[in-house]
């Protein structure tokens, strides 16, 4: 599958508004209870905003007042600074991206023709639909000679990436997104959820996004709008503001008991402080290395063998040092060795199944950059006051 | 002799009530409850053979073919190639190579019948929920029993809708049984010197009560062979 | 053969019922044969008006029913409670024979050609309109609902997603229509309407009920022209759903 890469010519003017809802609110007729009661959100321009929640709080029907194919009872939501209302409902969704759970490719057309449907009803040249078709094909990693076939060729995800091509394909304000991911298979879920936040770093769009799954509210979004019945947000805010403090119970429960761990998932090991070892170089006179064990503010009581270009080779244990010089063997093998870059949630993931106590963490090129331990981990989670640098939903890692 | 009089439905039923003069046959009286009811059970009896044959041969072969899900094609374009048989030219062709009397009219109508009661015991089986049919299967069930005890009491829909095709069918083709040599309520309608102009107009209309009423009886006993399970709507 | 005295005691039958013979079809009919094919070359073309007739009738008959049928599809997608009150309404009219149909207009519109194409035209009405509202049921709602969140109007929705996708049913229902209609349209003749039931019950001389070659012309006509109109509506289905025949990934 072709990676991200995409053309480089598809988002100079990828525009994108804010959006805000005032008190909007929507009853049910032969309903007392409002199924979306006085909503007021701000969205800003370029973000995604994730609505999570469990079944029946209203979270698509806050979605869909939106685009209007719920209608409000009250209230108003403001597209930049325009009222949904001002404009015809047909031509407002025009300018609004729409993806649903069930993807809904129409089966009778093309994958090409599908993806131009927008821009046909806004009365595109053929030429530039064609054209626009490609682009999109390119830019969702489709082969582009599917662009002639039928969707009933396509397997579900590919259909439900040809789903998100054609919400983008007129350049829409605004991108709603309804459970788009929820009828695919988890393996493939996490692809798309992936390449789906890899277009989001090129196009920039305001999204809308809907799910029941607070995994995916916490990987996708840049802000997390956590709702109960009637559509109320119980707590607005940035994934890790919402595991770190969690307004209420409701919203607790909700995040599930393993908020620690799931923190560790939106961080890299390179986001902490790390600690140092001493290290030593074969044929290294051992007193020497004793001085460095010796000092005061040492952090890790083993020192760690390296190579000319500070690679990692193992760890020297009391047997190694009672020679004159370091062996060019260490005694203890060197267990998992993690890389900058890693996720956390997988660096500890390794460390645990390796047994270790410490990892040395290398950079690219191999070389050691410093030592990981539990410790340091159990340390940063219970304290509140460790500030970790918040990434957008684009930037944060994911494969 | 009088003039013919102009058909209404006064004259109609009143043609049905009471026997009437009629034109060719001078002091012979025509029409009359009596008649009527004497038509109208024979082409009954035509009807009702005719199905019971047609159901002889076609809902074995179409439940069997249903079930081996084998001959999809033939069952279903047999549905459709069934309904352009020329029903006028069958009775008159039947009358011409084999004989008259109720026995040739009767088999030529089972003909008309096999169709749609094939093509909607194919479809009806065939479209039964495999998930059941495996499960049934995986019970122990013998092949005959899960047609017997799954198969078919799931496609009873379907099953009646072919039953009642055919019925519709039979029924308007033994209206025109007289061209066969066996007498029916077509006999008012064709022979119109005979019956009067009221006497057709009765005839069009006791063949099109007939018919309705058929229709509802057999609506009526698809509700009763239907499951209930059936019959619900999702909750 | 058949003894016509036969039939007089079935019931009185008019004299003219069975024609006097004409002398060249005499020879032929007193063989008995099956199919006399010297007669049926010299006479062929005897049978041309009527086929023309025949095809008129459905075709007329086909066209109404679909436009008609395709009207009140409309009306009962735009109003549901429709629905019941037409399917119940075009369900009745559709048991009730169309030979008894033919005649209970006679109050109305008396015999003749009129008549018949009314009688099958609200036979093919049946047929088509159950088969749209099936194939308007079976668009995927998925597929309606991103329509009518991208911006698509209703008439938009319906031109450019629901018709395209019922149209295969749609198209079912024309073929059925069709070939039923030229099975029944045999009948036509009985009220004067013409067709080719008209060589078999009507007044055409010498050719009559019991002349077997004659049958079989007739119903090899009638059979032909059921199975060139299918297949050549089975042909317009095929080149109108050029989805169908994409075969799955």
């Amino acid at each position: 599958m072709p990676s991200g890469e995409a053309a480089t010519h598809i988002n100079e003017s990828s525009q994108a508004s804010s959006v805000r809802y005032e008190s909007a609110t929507k009853v049910y007729e032969g309903s007392d209870k409002p199924a979306v009661d006085k909503l007021s959100l701000e969205v800003p321009a370029g973000e995604i905003c994730v609505l999570v929640g469990p079944s029946g709080c209203g979270k698509t029907t806050a979605m869909r007042m939106v685009n209007r194919t719920v209608e409000m009872s009250s209230g108003d939501i403001l597209i930049g600074e325009e009222s949904v209302r001002s404009r015809d409902a047909a031509r407002l969704r025009r300018e609004i991206g729409y993806v649903i759970q069930q993807i809904g490719l129409f089966p009778h057309r093309t994958i090409a023709d599908n993806i131009g449907a927008v821009p046909q009803l806004l009365g595109w040249k053929k030429e530039k639909i064609r054209a626009r078709s490609a682009e999109l094909l390119e830019l969702i990693g489709l082969d582009p000679e599917l662009g002639g076939r039928y969707p009933a060729q396509l397997s579900g995800g590919q259909q439900q990436r040809v789903g998100v091509a054609r919400a983008l394909a007129a350049d829409p304000l605004v991108m709603l997104m309804d459970e788009p991911f929820g009828a695919i298979d988890p393996i493939n879920r996490e692809r798309l959820q992936n390449e789906f936040l890899r277009l989001q770093a090129q196009v920039r769009k305001t999204v809308l996004f809907v799910t029941h799954d607070i995994d995916e509210a916490i990987k996708m979004g840049d802000r997390i709008a956590v709702m109960r019945e009637g559509g109320r947000v119980e707590q607005y805010a940035t994934p890790a503001e919402l595991l770190m403090d969690p307004a209420n119970e409701f919203v607790e429960d909700f995040v599930g008991a393993d908020r620690a761990l799931k923190r560790l998932a939106l961080m890299r090991v390179a986001d902490i402080d790390l600690w140092e070892a001493p290290w030593a170089t074969a044929g290294q006179p051992t007193s020497e290395v004793r001085a460095k064990l010796d000092a005061p503010d040492v952090e890790v009581p083993y020192p760690l063998l390296v190579d000319a270009e500070r690679r990692p080779l193992g760890w020297l244990s009391e047997r190694d040092l009672a020679h004159d010089t370091v062996p060019d063997r260490p005694d203890s093998p060197l267990g998992p060795v993690l890389d900058r870059d890693d996720v956390m949630r997988d660096a500890l993931s390794d460390m645990l199944q390796g047994g270790a106590q410490y990892a040395a963490v290398t950079d690219h090129r191999g070389s050691v950059v410093g030592v990981l331990s539990v410790e340091i981990l159990s340390e940063f989670l219970s304290s509140p006051a460790a500030k970790v640098e918040e990434h957008g939903a684009a930037e944060r890692p994911h494969d | 002799m009088t003039a013919i009089p102009i058909a209404s439905v006064e004259g109609a039923i009143e043609f049905i009530l009471t026997p009437q003069y009629s034109n060719v046959t001078g002091r012979k009286k025509v029409g009359g409850i009596d008649q009527v009811i004497e038509l109208m059970l024979n082409q009954l009896w035509l009807t009702v053979f005719a199905l019971a044959v047609a159901l002889a041969i076609a809902l074995p072969i179409g439940l069997y073919l249903g079930h081996r899900h084998k001959w999809e094609s033939f069952a279903l374009s047999l549905g459709t190639a069934g309904r352009g048989i020329p029903e006028l030219i069958l009775i008159a062709f039947f009358a011409a190579a084999i004989g008259v009397g109720f026995t040739n009219v009767m088999l030529a109508l089972a003909i008309l019948g096999i169709p749609p009661i094939l093509a909607n015991a194919f479809v009806g089986i065939h479209q039964v929920d495999r998930g059941s049919v495996e499960a049934a299967r995986g019970m122990g069930m013998s092949e005959f029993e899960i047609l017997r005890k799954v198969e078919i009491p799931l496609a009873i829909p379907t099953l009646m809708g072919g039953l009642r095709s055919a019925a519709i069918a039979v029924v308007a083709t033994a209206t025109i049984a007289p061209y066969g040599g066996y007498e029916t309520l077509g006999d008012f309608i064709i022979n119109e010197n005979v019956y009067g102009e009221n006497g057709v107009l009765a005839g069009a209309i006791l063949v099109a009560l007939l018919a309705v009423a058929l229709e509802l009886t057999l609506a009526g006993v698809q509700r009763l062979l239907t499951s209930p399970g059936l019959k619900l709507r999702p909750a | 053969m058949i003894d016509p005295t036969l039939f007089a005691a079935v019931g009185e039958v008019g004299e003219d019922f069975f024609k006097e013979r004409s002398t060249d079809t005499l020879p032929c009919q007193a063989t008995n044969a099956l199919f006399c094919w010297d007669w049926a070359k010299d006479n062929i073309d005897r049978y041309g008006p009527f086929f023309i007739q025949h095809v008129e009738l459905v075709v007329i008959s086909v066209l109404i029913g679909f436009v008609v049928a395709m009207g009140l599809a409309l009306l009962s997608r735009r109003w549901h409670w429709l629905r019941v009150p037409f399917l119940l309404g075009t369900g009745v009219l559709y048991t009730i024979p169309s030979v008894a149909f033919f005649f209970l207009l006679l109050p109305l519109t008396g015999r003749g050609r009129d008549t018949a194409i009314i009688a099958l035209s609200v036979y093919t009405l049946q047929i088509i309109y159950r088969n749209t509202i099936l194939g308007l049921d079976n668009v995927p709602s998925s597929a309606k609902d991103a329509a009518r969140g991208m911006g698509m109007t209703d008439r938009q929705i319906l031109r450019r997603v629901e018709l395209p996708l019922a149209l295969p049913e749609i198209v079912s229902g024309v073929i059925i229509a069709t070939v039923s209609t030229v099975a029944i349209a045999t009948l036509a003749a009985l009220a004067r309407g013409g067709g080719l039931g008209e060589v078999i019950v009507g007044t055409e001389r010498g050719l009559g009920i019991d002349f077997k070659t004659n049958l079989i012309i007739a119903g090899g006509l009638t059979i032909g022209l059921a199975i060139v109109f299918g297949l050549l509506l089975m042909g317009l289905q095929r080149l109108l759903t050029p989805w169908r025949r994409a075969r799955p990934a």
